[in-house]
């Protein structure tokens, strides 16, 4: 536990003093809804949620690409992957760590996400943004934990920055699916009962991707 | 693999094979609804059989050398791998080739299709992962940890995509429960095919399987060899 409060802390102070992480992220959102509206142009008056969560749920996938595994392959700078390895801190403690860092950051950028896409599909700031909130949340989870995962991985591989978006886009496909039908219908106003099933499948996969992980994380953080 | 192995496994392929074709092409009916595009049947679900058979072969074969540590699973994962992939690419043209006469499209967004290309993809990054990739342990450890990865995350996909949509239809444990051939000629050809496709999957699995192991062995002789030169440098 203490390993855990400290690699968090390192990492989040690390961000918190002229860390790019979370500015990337925050920027990349921000572009990713740009590049949507062009694209999709939405008409002024028209209010489409679904488009809107739908152009949200592109950037959370761009943003945990690009940002949420840098959380975890700055350490390969200066070696300070292997010390961490060397040191006595549990592995599980470590994946736990860079979980939640990538899980604050995502969660910070996809805030910023969603004041941008009421700004720019003409929604509005009103309850509808709260009921969509955990369900943004519970995709972001997710997306952690994937990235965390896969960035253990794609990090020590050639051409592994490529390679990360090809694995962790197909496997985060059931989510995209929940989440994007979710967070539409919840924008829409739907009942909760409608979005119920779709939250379903989103903690289920949270619950199973985070756990598996944990479980196979030490296999691949391993001696280098 | 022994010669002996080899030369029955090869022909039991190629009667069953034979017998499937001639049986696809020849013995089955005709379907009275959707005509003659009906017998691309015959193959498409023998294919989905395999491909998903592979693919679950290489979780098991993840799961094993995370577990033991042998490379001979780390060689079988690959192999599966290998040919699932072939066979979900089969699985994905021939049900196109089906789909354009009967639906009017080559691709809808059903939900088998959906999760069949979504295992496409899954393994495709498995493939993209041992191609870039050396072949050291390290590597077979995170191969072994994508296809354990993946084969978990098909129920999830199977669910979400179910509740998204679904048009295909359910021939072989339909919704009235039953299957939905009416034909026992339909049923007996469907049989051999599977049995055809089955033996063709362990035919190949085993000589790929041999050629992995034959190259590691050439690997180890080839290091070997360096050794014994740098050894012989030094004197």
């Amino acid at each position: 536990m203490a390993g855990f409060a400290a690699v968090l802390r390192k990492d989040l102070r690390l961000e918190m003093r002229g860390g790019e992480s979370l500015v990337a992220l925050v920027a990349l959102s921000l572009l990713v809804l740009v590049v949507m509206v062009f694209a999709l142009d939405p008409a002024g008056g028209v209010r489409d949620a679904a488009t809107a969560a739908g152009a949200l749920w592109v950037a959370l996938i761009f943003a945990g690409v690009i940002g949420s595994s840098r959380v975890l392959l700055a350490e390969r700078d200066n070696g300070c992957l292997r010390a961490l390895i060397l040191s006595p801190l549990d592995r599980g403690a470590l994946y736990w760590a860079k979980l939640t860092a990538a899980f604050i950051f995502m969660a910070i950028a996809e805030a910023a996400a969603i004041v941008l896409m009421v700004l720019f599909f003409n929604l509005d700031f009103d309850w509808r943004l709260m009921r969509m909130a955990p369900v943004i949340a519970l995709g972001a989870l997710g997306f952690a934990a994937l990235s965390t995962l896969l960035a253990a991985i794609t990090g020590r591989v050639r051409a592994g920055d490529m390679l990360l978006p090809l694995l962790a886009v197909p496997l985060f496909v059931p989510a995209l699916i929940a989440g994007a039908k979710a967070s539409g219908a919840a924008l829409g106003g739907a009942p909760f009962a409608a979005i119920a099933q779709w939250l379903k499948i989103l903690v289920a996969f949270d619950v199973l991707f985070v756990n598996a992980g944990w479980l196979l994380f030490e296999y691949v953080i391993g001696e280098e | 693999m022994n010669k002996t192995a080899n030369r029955w496994l090869g022909g039991l392929t190629g009667i069953l094979m034979a017998a499937a074709i001639y049986m696809t092409f020849v013995y089955v009916p005709t379907e009275a609804d959707q005509g003659i595009v009906q017998r691309i049947f015959y193959f498409h679900v023998p294919c989905a059989w395999v491909a998903f058979g592979a693919f679950g072969l290489v979780a098991i074969a993840g799961i094993f050398y995370l577990w033991l540590g042998q490379p001979v699973w780390d060689d079988l994962g690959y192999a599966a791998a290998e040919i699932g992939m072939v066979f979900c690419t089969l699985v994905l043209v021939t049900g196109s080739i089906w789909a354009k006469p009967i639906w009017g499209a080559w691709w809808t967004w059903d939900s088998r299709l959906t999760t069949t290309l979504i295992l496409w993809l899954l393994y495709g990054g498995y493939l993209m992962l041992r191609a870039m990739a050396d072949d050291t342990p390290q590597v077979a450890r995170f191969a072994a940890v994508i296809g354990i990865v993946a084969a978990a995350d098909v129920p999830v996909v199977i669910v979400s995509v179910r509740l998204w949509r679904t048009i295909h239809p359910a021939v072989l444990v339909t919704r009235q429960g039953g299957h939905g051939l009416e034909d026992p000629r339909m049923v007996a050809t469907l049989l051999v095919a599977l049995a055809a496709f089955t033996a063709l999957f362990i035919w190949l699995l085993m000589l790929r399987f041999a050629t992995l192991r034959m190259r590691a062995r050439l690997g180890a002789i080839a290091r070997g060899l360096n050794l014994a030169q740098a050894a012989a440098g030094d004197l």
